[in-house]
C-alpha cells in the first residue's frame, strides 16, 4: 500500500496525478505559466490536499513532459510518450492509437496491448494542428476556449479555410467575419482545418482501432467530432483527457 | 500622341498601379484594405492624376495579383507570376531567377526572355513570407521599415529554432526577456525567413542574375541574409514592389498592339471608373 505521484509539466499546463497502487485517487491541473518549478510544486500540493495527505505519504514520484526536469522533487523522469502510452492503456486497454493534442505539440502514438510504444510521431513544427490554433481562434472571436466545442456543434455551414496555417487562417477568419460569417461557422471551419492537419500525422504513423483523443484538444467536442468525421469512426475520450500522461507516470511510479 | 496602358496589382497587403506608355508615366502604391474595389479605384485615380491623363486615355488595362478579380474596370486579368516575369524582364533583362517575398506568400520564378519557365510558391505557411517579419516586428516593437537597418548592427544572428510563426513569436519574446539584443534577434528573424525561402527557391536550378522583389526586397537585412543562403549576390530593382503592376502594364501594351497589327480591337471592360464606384 502507498501513494504514488505522476507529474506532467507541459508547455501549457502542469498536471499532477496521485495513485494508490494503480488506482487514480486525486489530480490537479494548473497553467504552467512562466515558472515551471513553481507550477509543478503547486499542482503537487493541490493534488495532496484533495486527498488529505502530505508529501511524506508519497512513496515515489515520476516527472514527465516538456518541463519534467523542473519538478526537482521527483525521484526520476520519463518521456511523455512512454507515460502517455501507459496512461491510455490503464484507461482504455483496447486503444491502440492515441492522438494527443497539447498546447504546442500534437503527437500520435501507437501502443501495444500492454501499453508499450510501437511507434509515434510528433509535430512541434507547426501550430496548425496544435492547441495553439484553438487559442488563436478563441482570441479573435472574443470567447473562452472552453466554449469553442459547443459553438462548433451549432454550425450549419462551416467556413472552408484555404489554409491550415494558424497565422493565415487568422486573417482569413477576420475577412470572413467582416463578410458576415457566423462565429459557429468560423469555429467549425477551424476545427475542420485542424482535423485535416492532424490526420496527415495519423496517416504517417498509421492507425489501428480503437483510437483515443487526449490532451487539452480532447476537451473540445467540436475538434473531436471533426477528427471522428475524418477518420470515420468514434474516438475514446477519457473523462479527464489532460491527465493521461500524469496518470501513466503515477502508474510507472507505483511499479518502482 | 502617346498611348497609355495601365497595370493594377492587388496584393494581399499592397495595391500597386503603373501607367505605361513605353516608359513608366506614373506609379502609385497604397495599402490593400478589406474593400479591394474602392481601393483599386482610388489608387487608379491617383495614378491618373500623377500621369496627368484621364481614365478615357487608357487604351487597355490589365489586373493581376491575389485580388485581380476585384478590379471591375480592368479589361483582362493575368496571373501575378506571368506579370512579375514580364515586369522584371523589362527592367532588368539579364535576370534569370526572381525571388519574390510578398506579404502573404513567397515565390521563386525562373524566366527566359520575359516568359515564365518554372516557378515554386509558398502560400500555405506564414514562415518564409513577409508576414513572419511583420509579426516579429510587431512583437519586438520595431517599425517594419526599420528592421533591415537595425539588423545590420547585429554582432551575431540569434538562432530562432521554431519554424512556425506562432511558436517563433513566443521564442522571440522569451529571448528578449532573457536579454538577447534586438539587432541580434532581428538578424535571426531575417536568417529564418532567408533559410525557408532559399530552400524553396533551390528546388529550381538557380541561374544568375538573381533579382529579389516584393516588400521583402525593401529590407536590406533580409536581402543580405538571402545572398548568404543562396550563395550569390542579388539585384534589387529600384522600386521592388511594382514589378507585377509594371508587367501587367507592359503586357497591356503588347496585347493591345498585337490586336492592332491584326487590324482588330480587343474587348474592353464595360465598367468605367465611375461605374465601378457605384458597384462598391
Amino acid at each position: 500500500m502507498g501513494f504514488f505521484l505522476g507529474i506532467d509539466v507541459g508547455s501549457g499546463w502542469t498536471k499532477a496525478a496521485i495513485c494508490e497502487e494503480d488506482k487514480l485517487k486525486s489530480y490537479a491541473i494548473i497553467p504552467s505559466g512562466g515558472d515551471y518549478k513553481k507550477a509543478a510544486k503547486e499542482a503537487f500540493d493541490i493534488a495532496l490536499k484533495k486527498l488529505n495527505i502530505t508529501a511524506k505519504d508519497i512513496k515515489y514520484t515520476l516527472a514527465t513532459g516538456y518541463g519534467a526536469t523542473m519538478a526537482d522533487f521527483a525521484n526520476d523522469a520519463l518521456s511523455d510518450i512512454s507515460c502517455h502510452a501507459k496512461g491510455i492503456n490503464a484507461l482504455f486497454p483496447n486503444v491502440r492509437t492515441v492522438i494527443d493534442i497539447g498546447a504546442q505539440f500534437t503527437r500520435v502514438i501507437n501502443v501495444d496491448k500492454d501499453g508499450r510504444i510501437i511507434n509515434f510521431i510528433m509535430n512541434e513544427k507547426c501550430a496548425g494542428g496544435s492547441g495553439k490554433f484553438l487559442q488563436v481562434t478563441a482570441r479573435i472571436l472574443h470567447i473562452n476556449i472552453e466554449e469553442l466545442g459547443r459553438l462548433s456543434l451549432e454550425s450549419k455551414e462551416p467556413v472552408e479555410f484555404t489554409t491550415a496555417c494558424a497565422v493565415f487562417a487568422e486573417s482569413e477568419a477576420v475577412s470572413r467575419i467582416s463578410e458576415g460569417a457566423r462565429p459557429e461557422d468560423i469555429v467549425a471551419g477551424i476545427h475542420k482545418a485542424m482535423a485535416s492537419k492532424i490526420i496527415t500525422l495519423v496517416a504517417r504513423v498509421g492507425m489501428t482501432p480503437e483510437y483515443a483523443i487526449t490532451g487539452g484538444g480532447g476537451k473540445d467536442i467540436g475538434l473531436v467530432r471533426a477528427i471522428e468525421n475524418e477518420l470515420r469512426s468514434k474516438a475514446f475520450v477519457p473523462y479527464e483527457p489532460q491527465i493521461t500522461a500524469a496518470l501513466g507516470a503515477a502508474i510507472f511510479a507505483s511499479s518502482k | 500622341m502617346n498611348r497609355y496602358f495601365a497595370g493594377v496589382d492587388i496584393g494581399s497587403t499592397m495595391t500597386k498601379v503603373v501607367i505605361f506608355s513605353g516608359r513608366i508615366e506614373a506609379t502609385i502604391i497604397g495599402p490593400t484594405g478589406p474593400e479591394h474595389r474602392k481601393l483599386a479605384n482610388k489608387v487608379m485615380e491617383e495614378a491618373l492624376n500623377l500621369a496627368q491623363i484621364r481614365f478615357e486615355d487608357l487604351s487597355y488595362i490589365i489586373a493581376t495579383g491575389y485580388g485581380r478579380i476585384n478590379v471591375p474596370f480592368a479589361d483582362r486579368q493575368i496571373t501575378e507570376i506571368t506579370c512579375h516575369a514580364k515586369g522584371l524582364h523589362s527592367l532588368l533583362p539579364t535576370v534569370k531567377t526572381i525571388v519574390d517575398i510578398g506579404g502573404q506568400d513567397s515565390k521563386g520564378i525562373k524566366i527566359k526572355d520575359g516568359k515564365v519557365v518554372s516557378f515554386v510558391m509558398n502560400d500555405k505557411c506564414a514562415a518564409g513570407t513577409g508576414r513572419f517579419i511583420e509579426i516579429m516586428a510587431d512583437s519586438i516593437g520595431v517599425p517594419l521599415e526599420d528592421m533591415g537597418r537595425i539588423s545590420l548592427t547585429a554582432e551575431k544572428a540569434a538562432p530562432i529554432s521554431s519554424t512556425c510563426t506562432v511558436f517563433a513569436e513566443h521564442e522571440i519574446v522569451n529571448k528578449l526577456a532573457s536579454g538577447e539584443s534586438i539587432p541580434n534577434l532581428i538578424a535571426g528573424i531575417h536568417e529564418s525567413v532567408a533559410t525557408r525561402v532559399s530552400a524553396m527557391v533551390k528546388k529550381l536550378t538557380i541561374e544568375q542574375d538573381v533579382a529579389v522583389t516584393g516588400g521583402g526586397a525593401k529590407n536590406i537585412g533580409l536581402v543580405k541574409a538571402l545572398e548568404k543562403k543562396l550563395g550569390c549576390s542579388v539585384i534589387v530593382p529600384p522600386e521592388p514592389l511594382i514589378t507585377g503592376a509594371l508587367g501587367a502594364a507592359v503586357l497591356a501594351k503588347e496585347i493591345f498592339e498585337k490586336y492592332e497589327r491584326e487590324g482588330q480591337m480587343p474587348v474592353r471592360s464595360s465598367c468605367g471608373l465611375q461605374e465601378a464606384k457605384i458597384f462598391s
